[in-house]
């Protein structure tokens, strides 16, 4: 883990909270490199493309146009390639149900978009930590769920 | 089809360590955690050929005497949590002092410094990933966890591990075992 | 008792006509046997006067054989001689006959045996004295004829005598005979009268019981007649029908009703099989084909339902029952039901569209709150996060009064963030899917303090709880609704006093509590939320719990009038009770029982 930075990739249909999510990233003392996707397919067309770097987390928001969160998180954990990547739901949604099925379907973390900068950077940098520490910790990652 | 493993995670480690060390040809010992004794001198070659053979496992030579130091304390913590025997009654800090031979102030800022947590997280932390594994394994009641883990109580646990990771014990037991349901 | 029983039982008529005919026939039997007696007597009658007459006629040619011999000996006339000779013969005849009349009288016979050596001998005598008359005329004066004359009158006495012991004998055996004839026609007519009038007793008494029983027959046939008659009234306001199936011999018989059920008059066809299935729905014939034929094998079958088609065109639903009886003389009969249960059937689906159209108005409800979730959320949510840019960002190029209506905007976004998230709350309350768990409610208890820990710590609350059981309980709801009981106090503190909240726990009776005195369950946990914060007036102790009710202006105190409603519902779901007491400014206590099961 001594790369130069950790790579994020954030799918979400709205710009304000792309907009929100960079400057996020862009204001935490980590060096990220971040990149985001309009939708489902954007990203899955990115994900799939040859010369993908694997991000070290995806942020997925549940509902867009096209290809919702969901469709992608199943089709991710479907895939071999994509294991080591930690998958983060990021999501109006706080109902219960949404939360316990994506997290059964292989989701790492479960964020409810916070209605505060402040709470939104410290979320970040919560679980761009945590994914580090269960990166050099040598922590079972299949026991790596954490609900923001 | 998915099969569930458990691991010594530095049994693996030792293993490797000791398979590349000698397919490069040196005299070495094994210390103990994270610590490699060679015994001759290493040429730049053998040494970045070693470096490599063990990046292929996410291994790197750490040079810097305060990652040593951290990796150190890490393994320290780490035993301490899952290793019964030493899980004695001691209060932390004076546990890693006394292992680590430096002041608990001074092990704490290093700490913080090269892993941006801090030592008391990093605990809490390890002790909510092994309740994890005890939880799935299911043998323990939560309460039997509580107290192997020395927690004062099955509230203090769950509160603690609600905190870490935002749900709580039995909601990621149900979650572990519907994933299994449907991997299977 | 005893008499009675027997009088009234379905023997005793029966036994009666048989005693009787017993009696006739023996009755018949006597009179014949006397007339047969009577007869018999006077046969004999008669044939003692034809051997008394025999016996005469037979001395009476004796006499004559006599008289002739001395008619010659006085006159010499041969003219006498010829009934002495006749005589001979027609004494032979006259003993033949007498022989034969006396057959069956060996004493009699006796007699005669003796009798025929008298006359024997007195024929000899006749003949020896006839010697001493033919030879010589006068032969008579000789001193031999004399004895032998003699003779002859001794030996005609005998005879006489002997006649007449005869005589005396049939006589005596007559009287004999007759005697007893006598007796008997005296106590055969007494004893005939006597067992006549026992007869006639005994049809009287079965006269009586057949009177009494045909009363009684006319009644119960009365009684039957209206007892019918309910039946057929009953089969008609209940639309069901009777029939009677006779499996040994085939035979169907429906009740009236059954026709009218069908849509026919009744009685108008003839009850089988194949005729009913004429009016069967034709998708149903084959099912209740078989499932009659199942009825046979199985003696008891669970309810059938098909459908018929009315001549009129109508379709009925029918629910049919049937039940083999055995006699006890092994033959079966198959006893069913048929309900018409149409109106049932169509006021279940009437029922089930309007149970449908109250799942949609849910899933629209759902949708709805689905709505408010998302959608209502999103802008909200954007317009906080910016507004908290702004506050980071631009605070300091913000003027006096720009603050002023940022935070006046900041307190407007929270206050709706707030509503939102107790109409949530409230709708998810209401949600369908309540899993009950036995969960341990200190667990419960704790996640919820944790939950408000921000709060507790802010306004450095002291919270005492004592232990609790584990409960079945909704987990996540009971949660919520410490979390609300807990905030509420929290929210409504007094504002110069640390708040105080004491939870407690008992079990409780339900009958030792006034406030739920007439509950469903007997046993309750009562758990108690005790607070030392502004209070209220107990006179809105009921209102508090209504949706949006609120009893503070909500410049002072920041509440939605949602949240306790949230706690009711819960309370409710768990079909439990919630009550609200409080005083002004001492503080106000929260009292939930939930059932213990």
């Amino acid at each position: 883990m001594n790369d130069d930075y950790i790579h994020i990739v954030l799918a979400d249909d709205d710009e304000d909270d792309r907009l929100l999510f960079t400057e996020a990233f862009d204001e935490l003392k980590i060096t990220t490199k971040v990149n985001t996707y309009n939708d489902g397919v954007y990203l899955m067309d990115y994900l799939n493309g040859e010369d993908a770097i694997m991000p070290n987390v995806l942020f997925l928001d549940l509902n867009m146009p096209r290809k919702s969160g969901m469709e992608c998180l199943k089709e991710i954990k479907a895939n071999d390639k994509f294991k080591d990547m930690a998958i983060a739901i990021y999501s109006t949604s706080a109902s219960e149900e949404d939360i316990e099925n994506t997290f059964v379907q292989g989701a790492n973390i479960y964020i409810k978009k916070p209605d505060n900068f402040k709470k939104l950077k410290k979320a970040l940098s919560e679980v761009v930590t945590l994914n580090w520490q269960y990166h050099t910790n040598g922590l079972n990652k299949d026991n790596f769920l954490l609900r923001l | 089809m998915k099969l569930f493993i458990k691991f010594d995670f530095n049994a693996v480690c030792r293993q490797v360590l000791r398979e590349k060390l000698d397919e490069i040809d040196v005299k070495y010992n094994i210390l103990g955690f994270g610590e490699v004794d060679i015994l001759e001198n290493l040429s730049s070659e053998k040494y970045d050929e070693l470096a490599s053979a063990l990046g292929n496992y996410n291994i790197e030579i750490v040079e810097n005497q305060k990652s040593i130091l951290v990796q150190k304390i890490k393994d320290a913590i780490i035993d301490m949590v899952f290793n019964e025997e030493t899980n004695v009654n001691v209060k932390t800090s004076v546990y890693l002092a006394d292992t680590l031979g430096h002041s608990y102030g001074y092990l704490s800022n290093l700490f913080s410094e090269v892993t941006y947590t801090s030592i008391e997280n990093f605990i809490i932390l390890q002790k909510i990933e092994y309740t994890k594994q005890l939880v799935i394994k299911g043998n323990l009641s939560l309460t039997e966890i509580a107290f192997k883990l020395n927690y004062s109580s099955v509230a203090h646990l769950s509160t603690q591990f609600k905190n870490t990771t935002g749900i709580t014990p039995s909601a990621f037991k149900r979650i572990i075992s519907k994933r299994r349901e449907i991997n299977l | 008792m005893q008499l009675k029983a027997i009088y009234k039982a379905p023997w005793f008529v029966k036994s009666i006509f048989v005693v009787c005919f017993f009696i006739i026939f023996f009755v018949a039997g006597v009179t014949y046997k006397s007339i047969n007696d009577l007869s018999e007597s006077s046969d004999l009658v008669e044939h003692k006067y034809e051997v008394v007459i025999e016996l005469e006629q037979m001395f009476s040619y004796l006499k004559d054989v006599e008289t002739g011999q001395r008619g010659f000996i006085i006159t010499q006339d041969s003219i006498y001689l010829k009934p002495y000779f006749s005589g001979r013969e027609n004494i032979n005849n006259s003993f033949a006959e007498l022989k034969e009349l006396t057959r069956h009288n060996p004493e009699q016979q006796i007699f005669l045996k003796e009798l025929n050596v008298l006359i024997d001998d007195r024929l000899a005598n006749f003949e020896e004295s006839q010697r001493f008359i033919l030879k010589r005329y006068n032969d008579i004066e000789s001193p031999s004829f004399s004895p032998i004359f003699r003779e002859g009158k001794q030996l005609m006495d005998d005879i006489r005598e002997k006649i007449k012991s005869m005589i005396a004998l049939e006589n005596k055996r007559l009287e004999a005979r007759q005697r007893d004839h006598k007796d008997n026609l005296k106590v055969t007519p007494m004893f005939l009268y006597l067992v006549l009038l026992l007869s006639l007793l005994l049809m009287v008494g079965a006269y009586y019981k057949i009177m009494f029983d045909l009363e009684k027959l006319k009644k119960t046939n009365l009684k039957l007649e209206i007892f019918k008659e309910s039946a057929n009234q009953s089969e008609i306001v209940s639309k069901h029908g009777n029939w009677i199936w006779n499996i040994e011999e085939d035979i169907y018989s429906y009740s009236d009703n059954l026709y009218r059920l069908l849509g026919e008059e009744p009685q108008s066809f003839k009850a089988t099989t194949d005729n009913l299935m004429k009016f069967v729905h034709p998708d149903d014939v084959e099912k209740l084909r078989g499932q009659i034929e199942k009825m046979m094998e199985e003696k008891n079958l669970p309810f059938i339902y098909y459908r018929i088609i009315q001549k009129n065109g109508n379709i009925k639903h029918f629910k049919a029952y049937g039940k083999t009886l055995v006699n006890n003389d092994g033959g079966r009969r198959l006893l069913g039901t048929t309900t018409d249960i149409t109106d049932e059937i169509e006021s279940f689906k009437a029922l089930e569209e309007r149970n449908l159209e109250l799942e949609r108005n849910n899933k629209e409800l759902s949708a709805f709150n689905h709505v408010a979730s998302h959608d209502l959320q999103e802008p909200l949510r954007k317009i906080q996060t910016f507004l908290s840019r702004l506050e980071d960002k631009e605070e300091e190029n913000l003027s006096e009064s720009g603050l002023v209506y940022m935070s006046r905007i900041k307190n407007a976004a929270t206050r709706m963030r707030s509503l939102i998230d107790d109409l949530l709350q409230f709708s998810r309350t209401n949600k369908a899917d309540k899993v009950f768990e036995v969960t341990n409610i200190n667990l419960l208890l704790e996640a919820a303090k944790q939950d408000l820990a921000e709060v507790i710590s802010e306004e450095k609350a002291l919270i005492t709880e004592e232990t609790f059981p584990v409960i079945n309980v909704i987990p996540f709801q009971i949660q919520q609704l410490f979390v609300n009981l807990i905030g509420n106090s929290l929210k409504y503190r007094a504002k110069h006093r640390i708040p105080e909240i004491n939870i407690g726990y008992e079990q409780v009776l339900a009958e030792n509590e006034p406030t739920i005195a007439n509950a469903k369950q007997e046993a309750y946990h009562k758990i108690t939320f005790k607070d030392n914060g502004i209070g209220f007036d107990n006179e809105y102790a009921e209102r508090i719990f209504i949706l949006f009710s609120r009893l503070h202006n909500k410049d002072e105190y920041s509440g939605t009038g949602i949240g306790l409603s949230i706690c009711k519902k819960i309370v409710e779901n768990h079909e439990g009770h919630i009550h609200a007491c409080g005083a002004p400014n001492i503080g106000a206590t929260f009292t939930v029982y939930l059932p213990v099961v």
